[in-house]
């Protein structure tokens, strides 16, 4: 990949994916998902080959680094509830089954690879956290008996 | 024979001070580059990492825990309290941890400085010591009667410690690499040029 793209060029790739791409997933968490899919693992260097192809690899790299790190910052301010409408939306659109995706996330935890490279560890922690009580709240609204269960 | 015993006793003693002074690996060689740089990382974690408002406020916000009481079974709510005891006490530990860090640093760095004021440096001192003592303070508060116990504190905590960042900073300034600027392709009296 070559070195060091010119900071005009990855703002302007970062905002082609704003416009083109992260327009269409309007939350946050489908924002940060999707953006880490585009990474990969074994270098931690981002790739898109649209993007690569109209620019240059090395700014689509930083300008899918920036969106992610901005997804991140998102997530990390939404609060609690706005965390748990995102994680019931983005199930629903994955096509998955409810209760089959709700036992994934909790065994697997796939968020915990999504965060981007260099986040405080504080920070992703505490993503992780809301994210696994947000999990839990939205597995009791699979309940049947959601409300009737709901506050003591 | 007595003395001998005496003797040789106080001669072995010494050697074994000396063998572990000898040994100690860990000491810190005072003013070395090492101990600037892991100033200049706790400096970072605590600016970046640790104290952003937003970051505070998103975890001792009380929106979350009235939504989790208000609506949310029992379960639950426990559930959110222990997790957000465990941020909070991971919050504080890691604060605690890097103001020690920088006092290390600052009570190393402060014997090269010449032009040392005193009363300064009792303020320095008397605020390191103070914000110590309220991250202890914060973490006995956390563990037994929960993260939404003491907003005040908190709020007291992370502005003295953002103060002292900015003390820092200042002894740390020269690292910055944009100030290594006004060095470059200037030469010292040994002809080395930056």
């Amino acid at each position: 990949m070559d070195s060091l793209p010119n900071r005009n060029d990855v703002l302007a790739v970062a905002d082609d994916v704003r416009r083109r791409t992260l327009a269409h997933l309007p939350m946050a968490l489908e924002r940060m998902i999707y953006l880490a899919s585009t990474r990969d693992y074994n270098n931690g260097l981002y790739y898109h080959q649209g993007l690569a192809s109209r620019y240059s690899e090395a700014a689509a790299c930083e300008a899918l680094a920036d969106c992610h790190r901005e997804s991140f910052r998102e997530l990390l301010g939404a609060s609690l509830e706005d965390l748990v409408q995102q994680l019931q939306t983005y199930a629903e659109s994955s096509g998955a089954i409810t209760v089959d995706f709700v036992a994934a996330w909790k065994e697997l935890a796939p968020y915990r690879v999504a965060v981007p490279v260099g986040t405080d560890p504080l920070a992703a922690d505490f993503v992780f956290s809301n994210l696994k009580v947000a999990l839990a709240i939205f597995e009791t609204r699979l309940n049947p008996r959601w409300p009737a269960s709901s506050p003591e | 024979m007595i003395a001998l015993i005496l003797y040789l006793g106080v001669g072995v003693g010494l050697f074994v001070l000396m063998y572990v002074l000898a040994r100690r690996s860990h000491a810190p060689v005072e003013g070395s580059a090492h101990q600037f740089v892991e100033a200049r990382s706790s400096l970072q974690t605590l600016q970046q990492g640790l104290l952003p408002r937003d970051l505070i406020n998103r975890i001792f916000d009380r929106q979350d825990l009235q939504y989790v009481t208000k609506k949310m079974p029992a379960e639950i709510r426990r559930l959110f309290l222990a997790e957000r005891k465990r941020i909070s006490l991971s919050w504080v530990r890691r604060v605690r941890l890097e103001v020690l860090n920088l006092m290390h640093f600052h009570r190393a760095h402060s014997r090269f400085y010449v032009r040392l004021s005193l009363p300064t440096e009792i303020r320095l001192a008397l605020d390191f010591a103070g914000l110590l003592l309220a991250c202890r303070l914060l973490e006995a508060i956390f563990y037994f009667r929960g993260p939404y116990a003491a907003p005040g504190m908190v709020n007291l905590t992370a502005s003295a410690a953002i103060r002292l960042c900015m003390t820092s900073e200042k002894s740390l300034a020269f690292l910055n690499a944009t100030n290594i600027d006004q060095f470059r392709n200037k030469t010292t009296p040994g002809s080395a040029v930056v």
